[in-house]
């Protein structure tokens, strides 16, 4: 009847009315791809696999070490576009951490689809980054790559034993982010020519290689110096070398 | 009648079906109350801190003011922040020269006072801490203080009883990580304001020095306000104030690595100063005429001397009774006995 009918349509009209519904259309979001990049370590000239608790010997200061534990960190990611502008990875801060694997694997999202000749990347952590307080993810200060007395980011710790050195171990924790002890270094890849091409359905993985024995490059054997704690000329010397010699390894598509 | 009880019942449901299918936001629970704002003399000038990514709330607060006095955030749950830094000494510690950590560890500086952070540019007494968030991590994880580290602290927090679903209240994250600690230890931290002080209340115009105070007033101003800036009676700066020609403790140099500053240290405010000793960087002082009469007699020389000490100080008798009298007025009765700073029961 009438009224039943009137009451059904109320009722109907309360179901369809409380229904969350967004205003608009939906927008139609470009396609997104997915860069790997992943950091390998190699030892000296001799391509030798750089690994943890495994002796290794130095060819230029002829010291024989171990190393027990090897972070640092890598930021503010770029891709050149092919109209020469630049696409920045949000909130690109990674530290790489030699005894978790995973952590030597960068996956960067959310790239626009597009061809992209170029690749940026920071060794270490920008200035404004040393001086803002508390963050977190790769910033957090649960990674312990964080001075508490002096406050700014340990950008690289490199640690381990050594029957080279005078206590029998070594421990270097690199960093500075102003003035003359500034170690961050900008660092670029053109892919050997290259070009990465990014898409919703194929993800290419770049391959970047580190050198740990670069850390004594320039700097002496571990008789001389076994420990840097604070920035300064030591600390600036031996990042510089290591951060220097990062090179890009492969492309795939 | 049948139809209307239908309709009825219809009308019942239908409003039943609203109210369970009303739009739910799924993000974080709203923050509490906001505050009216940090509440300070506008001759202070604006805070170096911004608290845009950290707003005060009344919660917020309430969790740093706990945490504050929890002695969790130490390895054997012995000592808190409290512990040396103690209210009615305008939380400064009072208990020694040197403060001391877990298992008595004696540490090498006296720990300042809190008070006013939000307008520090520098922390610790080198000036080595650059944010007021991040300042906390030092006595946490310094083996001569908590001896703790931030992973530990983080796993004790969240298998608490009642901190998850603080900081959740806080934060709206269910894991508590290294940031809302933090956070939360700022917004206590940034609520501890003295600015009640009779000195304040001259300011103010509320009240007015008595005759010896007033022409301590006038002494400090020749001889102190320099570094000990008004109002704040600090200028943040980092000052050799002749302690020593020889420095075991660098200050300032352990963290510029610049010869120049060797002996420096930060000029604390004078500030419930009446209640702060010991006095300097390590203790060395316990009463204000002991200090008086460094500066008068005891300066010792040394290449980085402060230039404004280079020449004698000189104070009578009277005159140094007179800027003791001033230097009281600098005690903030309110701060000492607030009870929103106090240890939480």
């Amino acid at each position: 009847m009438k009224i039943k009918a009137s009451i059904i349509l109320l009722f109907l009209s309360a179901i369809f009315f409380s229904n969350c519904k967004e205003s608009g259309p939906e927008p139609i979001s470009p396609t997104k791809g997915t860069l790997q990049i992943q950091f390998i370590h190699t030892w000296a000239m001799d391509s030798h696999v750089f690994e943890l608790n495994k002796k290794l010997f130095h060819p230029t200061t002829s010291d024989t070490l171990t190393f027990t534990k090897l972070m640092y960190y890598v930021s503010n990611i770029q891709l050149k576009n092919s109209d020469g502008s630049w696409w920045i990875s949000p909130e690109s801060y990674y530290l790489i951490d030699v005894s978790k694997p995973a952590s030597m694997i960068l996956n960067i999202i959310d790239i626009p689809t597009g061809t992209y000749s170029e690749m940026k990347y920071v060794m270490g952590v920008d200035s404004l980054r040393n001086v803002s307080g508390s963050q977190t993810g790769a910033l957090s200060t649960a990674n312990v790559m964080f001075w508490d007395w002096n406050s700014g980011y340990i950008m690289l710790k490199a640690e381990g034993i050594s029957q080279n050195s005078a206590t029998k171990s070594f421990a270097f924790h690199l960093g500075g982010f102003s003035g003359v002890n500034y170690i961050v270094t900008q660092k670029s890849t053109n892919f050997l020519g290259k070009s990465l091409n990014i898409s919703d359905s194929k993800m290419p993985i770049l391959a970047i290689l580190a050198n740990p024995a670069r850390l004594w490059h320039t700097s002496p054997s571990l008789s001389v110096t076994n420990a840097i704690q604070m920035p300064g000329a030591k600390a600036k010397v031996m990042a510089k070398d290591f951060y220097d010699g990062i090179t890009f390894e492969s492309l795939q598509e | 009648m049948k139809s209307k009880n239908i309709a009825v019942s219809f009308f019942i449901l239908s409003l039943l079906v609203i109210s369970i299918n009303s739009c739910k936001d799924d993000s974080i629970t709203e923050p509490s109350t906001e505050f009216k704002g940090l509440n300070y003399p506008s001759y202070f000038g604006l805070p170096h801190y911004n608290f845009t990514s950290n707003p005060l709330t009344a919660k917020g607060v309430q969790l740093g003011r706990e945490l504050f006095y929890d002695p969790i955030l130490s390895i054997d749950s012995t000592i808190s922040c409290g512990s040396c830094h103690s209210q009615t000494h305008a939380f400064a510690d009072h208990n020694g020269g040197f403060s001391e950590g877990v298992n008595q560890a004696k540490g090498n500086r006296n720990a300042p006072a809190i008070f006013n952070l939000a307008w520090n540019t520098s922390f610790m007494l080198d000036g080595g801490i650059n944010h007021i968030e991040i300042m906390p991590l030092a006595p946490i994880v310094n083996p001569l203080e908590m001896n703790e580290t931030i992973s530990n602290v983080l796993l004790k927090l969240n298998r608490h009883r009642d901190y998850p679903t603080k900081f959740y209240e806080v934060f709206g994250k269910k894991t508590i990580d290294d940031q809302m600690l933090f956070y939360a230890i700022t917004q206590f931290q940034g609520t501890i304001i003295s600015d009640g002080s009779k000195y304040d209340m001259v300011q103010q115009g509320k009240s007015i020095y008595t005759i010896e105070e007033n022409a301590g007033y006038q002494l400090f101003k020749t001889h102190c306000s320099s570094c000990h800036k008004e109002p704040l009676i600090t200028d943040n700066s980092f000052r050799n104030n002749g302690l020593d020609t020889i420095f075991n403790d660098l200050g300032r140099e352990k963290i510029t690595q610049l010869a120049e500053d060797r002996g420096k240290f930060k000029v604390p405010s004078l500030r419930n100063v009446e209640l702060t000793y010991p006095y300097m960087h390590n203790g060395s002082f316990f009463t204000l005429e002991s200090v008086i009469d460094h500066y008068t007699d005891g300066i010792k020389l040394s290449p980085t001397l402060d230039p404004r000490l280079s020449s004698r100080i000189k104070l009578t008798g009277a005159e140094k009774f007179q800027l003791v009298s001033f230097l009281k007025t600098l005690t903030d009765y309110t701060l000492l006995s607030n009870p929103n700073l106090t240890k939480p029961r």
